[in-house]
């Protein structure tokens, strides 16, 4: 390997294992805690006679209750809990559901073959350039549908992530920022490859293939 | 109809503040997720399918905070990311104000306006949005 690719790995390794950590801190530290806290407020609101007070303590439950919900979902954009035991598809699959509530953008996920068991390495590196591709969808494209096809093929993965919207001239958008040409970098590092056209007025389309 | 009216009055706060955009978010029935609600001057539908995060964004953060937030020029000088705003993003918003709306006294609901030029409100039109709120309060709970 060459060394700016050795470097590149050790980069993003510590990363993904910092953000692991953080995540299931949040997941299940934190989480469980006000969830613990939440089932306390809830035994004193029961055992509380008094009208305002008790109506106090549910408007505090409820904050908590938000709260406890927000953890949640932010621990799955930072790293899906289940990803290693329960793959990358279900992984998309749920962080498509949160994309279209947070979003508004109506999505459409479909998967052909058989899915095969990945490296955690390429697990997290795919989930990770879908949400950059979904995430300039959002800022970008101006689009309100997104078709998202995993096909499992004999020796290797394709996914298409393609948007409705708007386009974009691939020179000057890989001129302007890092995202999408980070994209491309992250799927190399795992032996894959990035293929991103666009036409103005016509949507975008990026197609992920990793071979296993 | 209450929806008739409530349409009604965003779109004369459109007129008079003057500005583009105009939603309603509530939360309903009481204890649910908090959505929008109610739109005038929108580009599409999305609003429609936005469940706010709490504590995120400028309406999640007026919620959680229970106070007004303005950003004058989307996306700079923002707490958090870009992507944390979606309404900002899917309406195209650049200068905007969100105020919440109370029941019985605590946040339940959020009052937005926005512009798709970097128009930021001034203090006269800030205070107008929040009066407003005060005869939103009194219909938007009402179909409880
Ligand atoms: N799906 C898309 N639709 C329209 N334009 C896009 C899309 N994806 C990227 N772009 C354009 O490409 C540019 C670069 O994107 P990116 O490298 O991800 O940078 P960033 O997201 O940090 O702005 C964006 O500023 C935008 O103009
Ligand atoms: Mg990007």
């Amino acid at each position: 390997m060459e060394k700016d690719t050795v470097i590149s790995h050790y980069i993003i390794d510590s990363q993904e294992d910092e953000i692991k950590r953080i995540s299931n801190e949040l997941h299940e530290g934190v989480g469980q805690t006000l969830y613990s806290v939440f089932t306390g407020l809830e035994y004193l609101e029961g055992s509380m006679q008094e009208p305002a007070m008790k109506s106090y303590t549910a408007e505090i439950r409820e904050q908590l209750s938000k709260t406890i919900q927000e953890i949640r979902l932010l621990s799955l954009e930072l790293h899906p809990p289940s990803l290693a035991s329960s793959g990358i598809t279900a992984a998309l699959k749920s962080y498509l559901k949160l994309y279209t509530s947070t979003y508004g953008i109506i999505t459409e996920l479909t998967s052909a073959g058989n899915e095969r068991r990945l490296l955690e390495k390429q697990n997290i590196m795919l989930y990770r350039v879908c949400q950059e591709a979904l995430g300039n969808i959002a800022k970008y494209a101006d689009a309100n549908l997104v078709h998202m096809k995993l096909n499992w093929e004999a020796e290797k993965v394709i996914i298409e992530i393609k948007d409705f919207g708007k386009g974009f001239d691939i020179h000057t958008g890989l001129a302007k920022r890092s995202g999408l040409a980070a994209m491309c970098e992250r799927m190399e590092l795992i032996g894959g490859t990035c293929l991103i056209t666009s036409a103005i007025g016509n949507g975008t389309l990026i197609t992920l293939s990793l071979p296993y | 109809m209450e929806n008739q009216m409530i349409l009604q009055m965003l779109h004369d706060l459109l007129v008079d503040v003057p500005c583009e955009f105009g939603a309603i978010a509530i939360q309903i029935p009481k204890g649910s997720d908090v959505k929008w609600k109610h739109a005038a001057g929108n580009l599409n539908d999305k609003y429609k399918r936005i469940t706010l995060r709490y504590g995120k964004g400028i309406a999640g953060r007026v919620i959680s905070t229970g106070t007004p937030i303005h950003l004058d020029r989307f996306p700079d000088n923002i707490i958090g990311r870009d992507l944390e705003y979606p309404i900002m993003l899917a309406e195209k918003l650049i200068s905007a104000y969100a105020v919440p709306i109370l029941l019985n006294g605590s946040a339940k609901g959020v009052l937005l306006v926005g512009r798709r030029v970097k128009k930021p409100f001034q203090l006269h039109e800030q205070k107008a949005v929040r009066d407003y709120t005060t005869k939103l309060e009194k219909v938007v709970f009402s179909h409880d």
